[in-house]
């Protein structure tokens, strides 16, 4: 009986809990479909990021609809919550789209200032280039008309160097031409002086031999004889004054000789007498040369009396030869040998 | 009998008592909807939010979740009428949903519109930069 009584409450508890226990499948349709959005959107980095807000309240309410899923509340209200949470997870979504677009937004206008930008960049790069360009024109025409200078200054100093060498071609043909002239007329004078030279060498030959003068050891000796001179006397007659004459034109063509004037007698008559006679006609012969305009330093006179006879005193014509005036030519330094 | 009866019915009595306070507990356990007071606020906010959803663009860019939203709103409308104001919180709080995803939609489809509008732009630009840069 006692156990009898229990019995009635045991069938209220599993009444109770068969009633508690929902009749509704173990899975819930949209709660399935609302967990299934609901990852998908979860791996989506871009909702995480933008939309973690909305994302958070969809995970919330998808909670409370597990929750009442779990604790088997009516289906109406586990859709209800399912449905929330579902359209949560889309507007979490939304969002995300609507944050990137105006990230995007944000982004174009960055771009399109960073266009502008690349642009102006490009304008002034290719402003710089074409001023480069300019530049490397003007650069490159400045070294071409350098070269072009160059080439005329080389051209012209080519030209110079040409000129120059044709002015020394002439210079030198000039002094060619005047070393030519210089050695025609140094042989020309020369070959003048020679003729000269040989003219007068031909004329004191004629002139000496007009004056009988003869080659000895000691020079040319002109010898003046007795007969031109009056007897004992120291006067010259008119032949001999003749011969004096041309003797001071000899004396006066070469003026570099001097003369000595000997007189010498026969042996008749004094020794002091000779002596003194031959000493008067040399100095007769002087003075007649003096007298011819020869100088008196280049006439000296020596007397010798019968000292050097030139033949025998024994006869006349010997005696003759004995008086006489001897005159002796220097060379053309002045110099006589001593007798 | 009558003495027994009484015992009887005091022990009855006591199991009545157990199935009273175990019903009482059933009642509380399985109790789906305690009586709800008219969902005002919510109301307010959803209409609110239907209306924005409207005049964000929501009937071009979002028509099913707009037509659905207000669907529900005016649904919820003739709940409130009834004084059904369970359903009439539910429909409304589905037409706030409805509604925010209807505007959002309408709002990301708009940045969408524009975001793609400047880059066809960029991309005209840069194309004409391009062209006049060869």
């Amino acid at each position: 009986m006692q156990k009898n009584q229990y019995f009635p409450l045991a069938l209220i508890a599993v009444a109770i809990l068969s009633g508690c226990s929902t009749s509704s499948p173990p899975q819930n349709a949209a709660l399935t479909a609302a967990h299934s959005s609901y990852n998908s959107a979860r791996s989506n980095p871009n909702v995480t990021s933008l939309a973690a807000l909305e994302l958070k309240e969809a995970g919330d309410t998808l909670i409370k609809a597990d929750d009442a899923f779990n604790k088997a509340q009516d289906a109406a209200t586990v859709d209800h919550l399912a449905y929330i949470a579902n359209q949560q997870v889309g507007i979490a979504q939304e969002t995300a789209k609507r944050k990137a677009a105006e990230l995007a937004v944000a982004n174009a206008s960055a771009e399109r200032n960073r266009t502008l930008l690349e642009a102006r960049t490009a304008e002034a790069d290719a402003a710089k280039r074409q001023a480069a360009i300019s530049q490397n024109t003007a650069e490159q025409q400045a070294a071409e008309l350098a070269v072009a200078d160059a080439k005329a200054q080389r051209d012209r100093a080519s030209l110079e160097a040409k000129t120059a060498e044709a002015e020394a071609a002439r210079q030198q043909a000039v002094i060619a031409q005047q070393t030519a002239e210089q050695q025609a007329a140094a042989l020309a004078d020369a070959r003048a002086k020679a003729e000269r030279d040989q003219a007068l060498i031909a004329q004191q030959e004629m002139q000496l031999k007009e004056l009988n003068a003869k080659k000895t050891e000691r020079g040319l000796v002109i010898t003046l004889g007795d007969v031109l001179f009056n007897i004992n006397k120291a006067q010259l007659k008119s032949g001999g004054i003749r011969n004096v004459q041309k003797l001071a034109d000899f004396l006066k063509q070469y003026p570099k000789h001097v003369v000595l004037v000997e007189g010498h007698t026969d042996s008749t008559g004094s020794d002091s007498l000779n002596q003194e006679l031959s000493e008067r006609r040399a100095n007769a012969v002087r003075t007649a040369l003096i007298d011819k305009g020869i100088g008196g330093d280049r006439v000296a006179t020596r007397g010798y009396g019968e000292a050097y006879p030139i033949a025998g005193n024994d006869t006349s014509a010997g005696r003759q030869l004995n008086r006489r005036v001897e005159i002796i030519l220097s060379d053309s330094n002045g110099n006589i040998a001593p007798r | 009998m009558k003495k027994l009866n009484c015992l009887k019915s005091y022990q009855m009595s006591r199991v009545g008592v157990a199935v009273a306070v175990a019903a009482a507990v059933f009642m509380a356990g399985c109790a789906s909807t305690p009586p709800t007071p008219a969902p005002t606020e919510q109301m307010a906010v959803s209409r609110a939010a239907v209306n924005n959803a409207s005049s964000a663009g929501g009937n071009e860019f979002a028509p099913v979740q707009l037509r659905s939203a207000m669907e529900k709103m005016d649904a919820a409308e003739r709940a409130m009428g009834e004084k059904d104001y369970a359903r009439a919180r539910l429909l409304s709080e589905e037409a706030l949903v409805d509604a925010r995803l209807a505007e959002t939609t309408a709002r990301s489809a708009k940045a969408q519109k524009a975001a793609e509008a400047l880059q066809e732009d960029n991309r005209v630009l840069r194309k004409e930069l391009d062209r006049k840069a060869q």
